[in-house]
């Protein structure tokens, strides 16, 4: 017996031109609309839906199956149940392979584009500079251009390489001990260029850090931050602003076990931020943000996903809060294995003071405490002219502190020009150490040049300012001891000295002694070019020589020299060291065949400086 | 002083005096022109004797400095002191060297007492150096400038033990180094007032006066307050609290009062300078309109004594019309009723700047001149900036007026010659490039080139000295800072609408054209608006200096041949070959040099009438 409770069941067939016709009624239909089957089977859809309740089930492409509700005892309702659940996870299975679809589609779009843009540059470069073949510079710019388009090339291949390998399980991690402060440096190098090239301010902090020796894929790890920071670098405008923290933490389930570590990574910038629902997609493969403002910024829109996959393996995990227009904050934690720190080779100065001269205080303060962990006290003073009263004052009363760190610009000065200062205030062992975010390879020769001897990188390690200032103070309290140089061992190395001056002889010795150096002396021109005559090819490695000297002058021996018929004539180092202070006495010993000059009175820091340019040394 | 370095000195004068050249008027033009030749073969022959005094005197003391007798040391000190006083600069470069060698010796001898002098004379020496930078920014002489003033600061750093030092004059040094630690320029100017303040007040202080009665205190006092008084444009300045104000208005008052007072004594008038001062506090301070402080200049300027070549009148005469075209550049509304008293003041000036004595060495004029080249306003009835410094390189550095003449003339000629093979060569330059008519765009390419040949060594006016009066080739301190003329030069360029668009060829013509080599590192070949014309003029400048000036860069003479040879050797490294290949051209080359022998004799023809004028 059918009831006015149950549920009925039409099948209407949907036609785009024509009105839909009823194509299946079942008694249940019958009953809830009072109507026969012959009745129902001509009625119009459309009216019974207007005095129905009604529930739409599309079947195909033309076909709906119409519930008219009543009740639920309806021997179809299982049927029904079961195709509404395949119809909707169908439905869902469709959007999910429409948005591979289009994602794939947008991908290879871009990608098309992301090839032809560099293409076209090395295309576009290479007929630029292939028309103005003349022009040498035009085509060095030319073929620079080419080399960033290639590189950039590159990178795109290695992405969708990286995300093929990671999609196939064929990347594995590897579990290997690395330095902390090592791979932190190696990003900045990567990055900073980056971020200098859009004038932005990138500050790569390292704060709480426990242990810097660790265990994981530094390879990796790598990959994953210089992705981050890449892409907050490429989505900030122009001198826009990116703050990267690094820091430690153990974890509470791992208070026991100390040798677990979590590292911390934080990225935030003042970019163009993101959408909420750009947000959600964003590690899925081949998204990128799109708008009028980006479209110009390359990229494959896989490395956020690499990211996410190589983090999942690791056991890690991101975060990403954005605002559009404000700004993204990107949030990495990794769970890390520790390796117990190892202590500096030489000892640290304990007790002594340390005179930090830096206009940054957050970077002084960090500079301080790691300083007392260390057992030493520091001084802070920001100026220029601060540090030269302070330590002419220090010197005075024989209370020189050990080192001087100094920061990169003080507020009334260059550093350099203030270091320079100082080495001829302090004399020429005293540590003078920058500490800065600047590249070492960029400053190096002006740096040295002005005094400074040891380079400490921001962000900054405990351990790597252990070590340059164990170094260095080391180094400096062995001198004033007489002892050897260790870091200044040039024992292999072998070097005429021609000067007739017996003092400035006895002076030069003294000087060339602390490095080990083995040294020979001629006291005139033609004694010198004997010497070298007579010594097997290859004995000596450099010549310091003086100029004005009796009997034969250190332009004519050099020359002499250069002409012997033997294989080390041509390739002898000779630096004149003269008190002839003209530029034309520069040219004339360059154009006498020497390689170098240094003044008189001899300046301790050039005689050194000469000896580490000819021989190979660590660099700091 | 030891004989060779008494010769030195004599030879510097004699140097100066060649230099600066006589008056034409009792020569016809020929005759000057032989005197010229003469006078120059005099120069080349007392240069090359000064340089081998040093050679064999000076370098051979360096060299056994640690081991030289007291005796010699202190003859040494005697030479250098006779290289630069108070008012006139015989050889700042040299009194530098030896004021470091000195330094060294006595850092080396623990001696604290030469160690403070040394550090004292030395800064004074740089100090000098600094002066000749005015109107280049802090940023490009920060190094100069930190030299300066850190051996002030470190000789002042002893101020702490001065009870325990019994020389006098040492005290005297530490004392007069802290006053100096406030020279030159400062990233901020409330630092160098509350520097200048702290002298004050040390010097005031009645502990260090009991300990020293002998020195000169109020003396210092009262030059501490004309250091102060002098530093009154600052007043504006965003980081200057109301105690530096107030301090320099306190100072300006003490000088203007005092100056008064001397002045009534000695039945003068009042000094202009201070008045200014106290002109300028009361402006600052609201109770002058702007308007009212321009009209109090005007009437010290109108009231500076033009027929004579004191200090004061100087003052009056240049600096201060440098600080009102100053105003006038930072509120121009106040410029509109002003020019016809504008063009008049530079007419005055320039009228100044030529009756001043040939033979008188006197740095003051060319730091105000210095002052007035960086501040100067064009107008339109005005004398042109351009010819502005063409007048003062005649007058003063007349060397440099011909060579830029020559410069660019033959600039001009190549580029004739390139303009005729290649029409477009230099569509670089947007309003060459815009120029249809073939006649029209080569006279616009040959002006282009003939100004910037003209201009390019503008910027050797702040460094005249090192250029006309150096007695000796430079050390190579001395050549960094002639590097600084290429900035200055652009700088002072590019200030004025006349001369705007050569600024690029003063900045760039001692780069290199392959950018591995050259100066300054701010010029950017391939982001040059007019890079091909500026190739033109550092070549034919090349060419130039290697021919006529060698001496001056350390190289030795070359004839003219040997420079085309020198400059196809540079082919694709210092010169463009696009360039170079026309000196493969023999009609070409012809063609140069007898156009670098006819703008030679034209460039003296138009000083000599120059000089007959004024």
């Amino acid at each position: 017996m059918e009831t006015r409770n149950t549920n009925g069941y039409l099948i209407i067939e949907c036609h785009p031109d024509k009105q839909s016709h009823v194509l299946f009624a079942d008694s249940g239909a019958c009953a809830v609309t009072g109507s026969s089957l012959a009745r129902l089977l001509s009625a119009n859809p459309n009216q019974i839906a207007e005095n129905h309740k009604i529930e739409r089930i599309p079947l195909d492409s033309r076909h709906e199956l119409w519930i008219l509700k009543n009740c639920d005892d309806s021997p179809y309702q299982t049927v029904i149940e079961q195709l509404r659940q395949q119809n909707t996870e169908l439905a869902e299975a469709l959007s999910v392979c429409e948005e591979e679809n289009r994602a794939k589609s947008s991908f290879l779009s871009s990608m098309s584009h992301d090839i032809r843009t560099p293409m076209n540059a090395i295309m576009g470069m290479t007929s630029i500079g292939l028309s103005h073949i003349d022009e040498k510079p035009r085509v060095l710019d030319c073929l620079q251009k080419i080399q960033t388009a290639s590189t950039h090339l590159m990178s795109l291949v290695n992405d969708v390489l990286d995300m093929s390998r990671i999609a196939s399980g064929r990347m594995t991690l590897s579990e290997e001990p690395f330095s902390l402060a090592d791979m932190v440096h190696d990003i900045t190098i990567i990055v900073r260029p980056q971020a200098a090239q859009k004038h932005q301010s990138l500050q790569i902090e390292a704060e709480k850090i426990y242990v810097e020796r660790l265990i994981g894929d530094p390879l990796h790890l790598r990959q994953i931050f210089v992705n981050i920071i890449g892409n907050a670098v490429k989505y900030t405008q122009a001198e826009g602003s990116i703050r990267v923290t690094i820091t430690q933490r153990y974890d509470d389930q791992h208070t026991k076990e100390p040798e677990k570590i979590w590292l911390d990574f934080l990225c935030e910038d003042n970019g163009i931020g993101m959408s909420p629902a750009f947000l959600e997609q964003i590690f899925v493969p081949f998204e990128r943000v799109n708008n009028s403002t980006i479209n110009q910024i390359e990229g494959t829109g896989l490395g956020m996903s690499i990211v996410k996959s190589l983090l999942d393996r690791m056991g890690g995990s991101i975060t990403v809060e954005s605002e559009e227009g404000n700004g993204s904050r990107f949030h990495v934690s990794i769970p890390l294995t520790t390796v117990p720190n190892t202590a500096n080779e030489q000892p640290l100065p304990t007790g002594q003071t340390v005179l930090i001269a830096e206009t940054l205080d957050s970077r002084a303060q960090q500079l301080a405490e790691y300083l007392q962990d260390g057992g030493m006290t520091a001084v802070h003073l920001k100026n220029g002219t601060e540090v030269v009263t302070w330590l002419t004052e220090a010197q005075y009363e024989n209370r020189m502190p050990c080192a001087l760190l100094v920061g990169q610009e003080l507020s009334d000065m260059s550093a350099l020009n203030m270091a320079a200062h100082v080495r001829q205030l302090a004399g020429k062992d005293f540590p003078i150490i920058m500490v800065a975010d600047a590249d070492w390879v960029q400053i190096e020769y002006r740096a040295t040049r002005a005094g400074i001897n040891g380079f400490v990188p921001c962000p900054l390690f405990q351990s790597r300012l252990f070590a340059t200032l164990s170094e260095l103070t080391y180094k400096a309290q062995q001198n004033s001891g007489g002892a050897p140089d260790l870091e200044l061992d040039y024992s292999k190395y072998r070097l005429l000295l021609v000067e007739d001056n017996a003092l400035n002889r006895e002076i030069a010795l003294e000087l060339l002694s602390l490095t080990g150096v083995q040294v020979e002396t001629a006291e005139n021109g033609l004694r010198a070019v004997e010497a070298f005559e007579q010594a097997p090819e290859g004995y000596f490695d450099l010549i310091f020589m003086d100029i004005q000297m009796p009997v034969m002058n250190g332009y004519d021996a050099a020359r002499k020299i250069r002409q012997l018929p033997r294989k080390d004539a041509a390739s002898v180092w000779i630096v004149a060291m003269t008190a002839n202070a003209f530029v034309e006495d520069i040219r004339l010993s360059r154009e006498a065949g020497m390689n170098e000059h240094c003044s008189k009175p001899v300046n301790e820091d050039r005689l050194h400086e000469i000896l580490r340019k000819r021989f190979s040394r660590k660099e700091p | 002083m030891q004989p060779y370095q008494e010769e030195y000195i004599a030879n510097l004068k004699e140097i100066t005096a060649l230099a600066s050249r006589s008056q034409t008027t009792s020569y016809s033009l020929s005759e000057y022109q032989e005197k010229l030749q003469h006078d120059r073969s005099l120069l080349e022959e007392k240069i090359n004797r000064n340089i081998d005094l040093l050679r064999d005197g000076l370098f051979p003391l360096f060299d056994r400095l640690f081991e030289a007798p007291p005796e010699e040391l202190a003859e040494l000190e005697e030479f250098a002191n006779a290289l630069l006083n108070g008012k006139n600069e015989l050889d700042g470069g040299l009194f530098c060297q030896i004021y470091q060698a000195l330094l060294s010796h006595a850092r080396h001898t623990k001696n604290r007492n030469a160690i403070i002098r040394c550090l004292y004379w030395l800064g004074i020496g740089r100090h000098h150096m600094c002066t000749k930078m005015v109107g280049i920014d802090l940023a490009d002489i920060e190094h100069y400038m930190s030299q300066m003033r850190l051996c002030f600061t470190e000789a002042a750093a002893y101020l702490k033990y001065f009870d325990e030092i019994d020389d006098i004059d040492t005290k005297g040094y530490i004392l007069r180094s802290r006053a100096n630690t406030a020279l030159g320029q400062f990233k901020s100017a409330s630092a160098k007032i509350r520097l200048t303040r702290q002298t004050l007040q040390i010097l005031r202080d009645e502990g260090y006066r009991e300990n020293a009665p002998a020195l000169p205190w109020d003396r210092y006092v009262y030059m501490t307050h004309q250091q102060m008084a002098s530093s009154i444009s600052y007043c504006r300045d965003h980081d200057m609290t109301a105690q530096d104000v107030t301090s320099i208005m306190e100072s300006a008052h003490i000088v203007h009062q005092r100056q008064i007072e001397e002045a009534v004594g000695k039945q003068d008038a009042p000094p202009i300078r201070s008045a200014f001062s106290c002109a300028a506090i009361e402006y600052y301070c609201g109770m002058f309109t702007l308007e009212a402080l321009l009209g109090r200049m005007e009437e010290l300027m109108d009231h500076a004594d033009t027929s004579r070549f004191s200090q004061e009148n100087m003052y009056a005469v240049i600096s201060l019309p440098a600080f009102y075209c100053q105003y006038l550049r930072e509120y121009p509304e106040q410029l509109s009723g002003r020019e016809k008293y504008l063009e008049n003041l530079y007419r005055k000036v320039i009228s100044y700047v030529e009756a001043f004595p040939k033979d008188e060495a006197n740095e003051q004029i060319f730091f105000y001149l210095r002052q007035l080249s960086t501040t100067f306003i064009e107008t339109a009835h005005s004398i042109s900036y351009g010819d502005f410094q063409q007048i003062m390189l005649i007058h003063f550095a007349p060397d440099v007026y011909v060579h830029s003449q020559v410069v660019g003339k033959t600039a001009a000629v190549l580029c004739d010659v390139i303009v005729s093979e290649d029409s477009s060569f230099f569509d670089d330059i947007d309003q060459i490039q815009q120029i249809q008519q073939p006649a029209a765009k080569r006279q616009a390419v040959l002006d282009f080139a003939m100004n910037c040949g003209v201009f390019h060594d503008v910027g050797i006016i702040n460094f005249i000295s090192l250029f006309t009066r150096t007695a000796r080739q430079w050390f190579d301190e001395e050549y960094e800072i002639i590097h600084l003329h290429t900035i200055v030069g652009s700088k002072r360029l590019a200030t004025c609408a006349s001369t705007r668009d050569y600024a690029a060829a003063a900045l760039g013509h001692h780069s290199w054209y392959d950018g591995t080599h050259g100066y300054p590192d701010v010029y950017k070949r391939l982001e040059c608006p007019c890079r091909q014309v500026v190739d033109v003029v550092g070549l034919i400048d090349w060419i130039d200096n290697s021919i006529s000036r060698a001496w001056l860069y350390g190289h030795p003479q070359k004839s003219f041949d040997e420079a085309i040879e020198g400059a196809l050797l540079l082919e694709g490294k210092r010169f463009s070959p696009l360039l170079t290949a026309r000196l493969r051209d023999k009609a070409v080359v012809e063609k140069l040099r007898q156009t670098f022998v006819s703008a030679r004799r034209e460039a003296y023809r138009q000083l000599y009438e120059a000089r007959s004028y004024a």
